[in-house]
Order: C-alpha cells, then structure tokens, then sequence
C-alpha cells in the first residue's frame, strides 16, 4: 500500500471508473441485445446479431476500459480487496435497471442488495482507516 | 441439473478464479520488472486465456439455463477469491475480510434468486 499514486492515477479512483464502466457496458448490452434480438434467429444463440446494434459496439469500449482499468487497480490493490469491493455492481445493476430501463426489484432481491450493502461497509471500512493512517 | 453441467458451472469458476489470480500477479509483477518481461507477459496470457475459457463456458451454460440459476455461482467467486488469494498469494485475510466476502456472497445469491 505504498507509493500510491494522487489524482486520476489513484487505484481507488480506478477501481470505481472500472465499476462504473461495467455498469454502463451492461446497460448499453441490455439495450443493444433487446434492439437486435429480432434478427436472424437460428443465429441469435451466439450473440453475434447484436454486433448489428451500435449501442453493442459502445459498450465493448466500455468493457476494454473497465479491464485496463482493473489491471491497474491489481497492481495496487490487494485481490481480497479490489474483488469484493467490484462487487458494487451488483447493487449497481439491479438499481440501474429500476431507474433507468424501468425494471421491477422483488422485496426478496432488497434484502439481498442490502446484504451487498453491508458487506460491501465491512470490507471498505478497515481499508479506509488503513488510508488515512497513510 | 445433470453432474456434467455442473463440472461445467465448476470449471467456469475455477478458471474465472485462477485468472483473477493470475492477472493479479502478472500486475504485481510489473512493478519491478517492467511489461517488456517475458515472466509478466506469459502470466497476463495465461490470465486472459483464463478469463477467455471462463467466459465461453459461461456463455455456452446461459444457452442452457437461466441465468437467475447460474448467477448465484458467481456470487461464491467472491469467497472463492478471497480464500485463493490468502492462499496462493498470501494476502492477510482479516476477519472483517471474510465476514464482508460472506455478507456480499449471500447478497448476491439472494438478488440472483429473484
């Protein structure tokens, strides 16, 4: 935990820039998906009709940056870490989902983010006071 | 669910798993020897090959079930990941450490659930 670059360099700011790009990468793959699901059906399978969808190709840089960026976080971070705190996204997605693409959230899927929520405040909170120690 | 799908929700893990591990040494790595290594290049292949396998296995095991069913085994690469990294690469798990892996685990299997 030394040497730990300031500003845009700072692994901790990666690690949410790389969250934040998976989260839109999966939005903007939902989109494209549903736009293009109608296409060529005995190869709808695979996937690859939705490379018809720019909104696919969009997220695809999305998905390299969030990867480039979680190289660097690896390169600070502590896997026992980085990788629960990635999990964000999973509170992310369902909570994007309901306000943007208008999904519906089950009392029995809260429980489960709030459960993320807390476990998410134990692993970050020992690290944050290990931070400003530094 | 047959055993042979689940050898291949297993493997699609453990290789997501080993090529957390992998990347996250070939990073560590370049701290003091630089990209232009051939340790560090080898170990980012081997890590992305992993990654690569992980995520065809995944995509061939969604054509199959739903993915409500296949998710909560992501939710236990959160564990999986904690444990591997105290193990291969030594990194002090603390209590809080696991008890955080364990609360997000089970939030994850219960979103999945849903």
């Amino acid at each position: 935990m030394r040497d730990r670059p300031s500003g845009f360099a700072n692994p901790w700011f990666q690690l949410w820039l790389s969250v934040l790009c998976v989260l839109v990468s999966e939005l903007l793959l939902k989109r494209g998906a549903t736009a293009t699901a109608h296409l060529a059906e005995n190869w709808s399978w695979t996937g690859v009709t939705g490379l018809a969808s720019p909104l696919v190709w969009v997220a695809i840089v999305f998905v390299i940056i969030s990867f480039l960026s979680w190289l660097y976080v690896l390169k600070y971070i502590p896997l026992s870490v980085a990788f629960p705190l990635s999990r964000v996204v999973d509170v992310l997605v369902p909570l994007s989902c309901w306000f943007i693409l208008d999904e519906t959230i089950s009392l029995r899927r809260w429980c489960g983010i709030a459960l993320v929520v807390i476990g998410l405040a134990v692993v970050a909170k020992p690290v944050a006071r290990l931070e400003e120690r530094l | 669910m047959t055993w042979w799908s689940f050898v291949l929700i297993l493997v699609s893990l453990i290789a997501f798993v080993a090529g957390q591990l992998l990347l996250k040494h070939a990073m560590e790595s370049t701290t003091a020897n630089g990209f232009r290594n051939a340790k560090v290049i080898s170990l980012l292949s081997c890590g992305i090959s992993c990654m690569t396998i992980s995520f065809f296995l995944t995509l061939g095991l969604l054509q199959h079930f739903d993915l409500s069913y296949l998710y909560p085994f992501q939710g236990l690469s959160v564990i999986f990941i904690s444990v591997a990294a105290a193990i291969v690469l030594r990194e002090k798990l603390t209590l809080q450490l696991t008890i955080g892996a364990l609360l997000i685990s089970a939030g994850i299997v219960l979103v999945s659930l849903s």
